[in-house]
């Protein structure tokens, strides 16, 4: 698996108002390690997040993932690039308010195309390694903001992905609930030797992972 | 299927509010189906049992040719030498008369002649005899209390006409039908109230001449020879008397119901659909298809428009076996079949002007970098 990033540039706006949010990006990931994307608002975490997820295709550059120029495929082809190799954590609007925590997890490989049924037990053992295990049945608005995101990291790893990526995992939760979210998402990523991009500007978040990025400095 | 039916779990309320809107516009189209066809029947469901293709009236009657139109003889006796048709004369006229029980009676006279196609078939009793004048009567006016044996007096004429039969439920008008043979049927159409007229002092006309056209027989030629205005079988019931604006009230009551279903379906799904859009954005981020997102959105449409049309259709139902004989509600298995698929169908046309918006949800708005 790996993940690299070549000359990406993205720019937002029209005319006068063009504004470069990444300029000749070059970054290459390794897996097994967390990268936290750090720098101001604005700097373009989200937006890497975003072209390196397949949710957004730069102006120029090339995202090779394993192998594969993810900016040369087509709508369809990034829609099933995400679910087989993809995950995501989102900052808050992870989950689906109609599911069940197991549910959630069932989602993915709903969307998949997979059934659900057989992979029920797979997303009973999934939640209990978030430390869900007592909540397999409780809905998003019986769970409180840390568990939530405990169920979207289990959901974004439920596939196994090559990637994952997650947007400001802490920023709902309090700090105790970060400080375990973080140590969680570094313990997810040895265990899956996934590549995981983090944006964040949460100083236990980057004091976890192995590589940061300050987006701010990036030339 | 997984994705659906979660969601209207957790969203029963308003799918179940949904599908009550929905149970009632199926309701009251398959009740207004029931009272379009019940009412129909009443009208013309004499007409409709005539084993006839056309009916020939007199030129001069272009609507309610019924009442208008009389035929002569004559005329009869040359449209039965005419090739490749069958012809009978048919006198229609509304009277009243009672019992001898003292049951006072409405009833649609047809004039027959014995014998001919145009005579009723019998349930109960013996058929029409032209010796033996009598009537054979609507089993709707035998569930009114007329009996096979019965005597009855036909207003101010005071004809006095024993029940030797009785017909199916048949019914011209909202009357029920009592066939005679045409020579009495000409006695009650022009008699003189207080007076008895000679049967050879009557006029010898009917109101039309009933046909059986085979195949390529030249009506049009034997129309312009004859001095008749022949309609088929189609058009004649529009001669009934408020036949046509019977048709035309209900259809437009139908025909706005099935316009209101798709606009509350689609009104509905719109909300919806605006409703769970970042959770479509989800979705869409984490791999679904625009396919999947369609499909899952059409099912549960689909669960709601079907499950609530059944309902409805229970309701119309029950609301005809309440109502009973009391007003004309007929509603056939395949007269409601065919309502609730076009209910469902319709409320699903509904649902498909929203699926546009279930597609276009972005997946990067789950993202901080566009907010």
């Amino acid at each position: 698996m790996s993940l690299s990033l070549s000359a990406v540039t993205v720019t937002r706006g029209h005319g006068q108002t063009l504004t470069p949010v990444l300029r000749d990006f070059n970054a290459k990931f390794v897996p097994g390690e967390v990268t936290a994307l750090v720098g101001p608002s604005g700097s373009g975490k989200s937006t890497l997040l975003a072209v390196a997820g397949a949710l957004l295709s730069p102006d120029s550059g090339a995202v090779d993932l394993d192998g594969t120029d993810i900016t040369r495929l087509s709508d369809r082809e990034r829609t099933r690039l995400r679910r087989a190799r993809i995950g995501y954590m989102f900052q808050t609007g992870n989950l689906l308010s109609a599911l069940t925590a197991t549910e959630q997890l069932l989602a993915a490989t709903y969307v998949a195309g997979e059934g659900t049924r057989r992979h029920h037990a797979r997303a009973v053992t999934a939640l209990e390694e978030v430390g869900l295990g007592d909540r397999l049945k409780h809905r998003p608005d019986q769970l409180s903001g840390g568990e939530r995101q405990r169920v979207a990291l289990a959901r974004a790893l439920f596939l196994d992905p090559r990637l994952l990526l997650v947007d400001e995992p802490t920023a709902a939760v309090d700090r105790s609930q970060a400080d375990a979210i973080a140590e969680l998402i570094t313990d997810r990523t040895r265990a899956h030797d996934c590549v995981t991009l983090v944006a964040t500007h949460d100083p236990t978040v980057i004091a976890s992972a192995d590589t940061v990025i300050n987006l701010d400095a990036a030339p | 299927m997984f994705l659906a039916l979660r969601e209207i779990r957790a969203a029963r309320g308003r799918f179940l509010l949904m599908g009550l809107v929905v149970m009632l516009v199926a309701a009251l189209v398959g009740i207004v189906s029931g009272f379009t066809t019940g009412l129909g029947n009443d009208t013309v469901s004499a007409l409709r049992a005539l084993p006839a293709t056309h009916v020939a009236f007199a030129t001069g009657a272009k609507s309610d040719q019924f009442n208008r139109s009389l035929v002569d003889e004559a005329t009869v006796s040359r449209w039965r030498q005419r090739p490749g048709v069958e012809a009978a004369p048919l006198g229609v006229t509304i009277t009243r008369g009672t019992t001898d029980r003292g049951l006072e009676i409405d009833m649609a006279a047809f004039g027959v002649e014995p014998g001919t196609f145009p005579a009723p078939p019998v349930r109960r009793g013996t058929g029409l005899d032209a010796v033996h004048p009598g009537l054979v009567v609507s089993g709707k006016l035998a569930s009114d209390g007329v009996r096979v044996g019965d005597v009855v007096t036909v207003d101010r004429l005071g004809l006095k006409l024993p029940v030797t039969g009785v017909t199916d439920d048949l019914s011209y008008g909202h009357v029920p039908t009592a066939y005679l043979p045409l020579d009495t049927w000409r006695a009650i159409r022009f008699g003189i109230p207080g007076t008895r007229t000679a049967a050879d002092q009557l006029p010898r006309d009917a109101s039309g001449v009933a046909l059986r056209a085979k195949a390529g027989a030249d009506l049009a030629a034997a129309d312009r020879a004859l001095g008749t205005l022949t309609l088929p079988m189609s058009k004649v019931l529009e001669a009934a008397p408020g036949y046509k604006g019977e048709r035309v009230t209900m259809s437009s009551i139908q025909v706005f119901l099935y316009l209101i279903a798709p606009l509350l379906v689609g009104a509905f799904f719109a909300v919806w659909t605006v409703q769970r859009a970042p959770e479509l954005a989800l979705l869409r981020a984490i791999g679904a298809s625009r396919r999947r997102l369609l499909s899952y959105t059409v099912l549960q449409a689909a669960l709601v428009v079907v499950a609530g049309t059944i309902a409805g259709g229970a309701l119309a139902l029950a609301t005809g076996l309440l109502l009973g004989a009391a007003v004309p509600f007929s509603l056939p298995a395949g007269t409601l079949l065919a309502t609730l698929g076009a209910v469902a169908l319709v409320g699903l046309a509904g649902t498909c002007l929203t699926l546009r918006r279930v597609t276009t949800p972005d997946p990067l708005t789950m993202l901080g970098a566009s907010r």
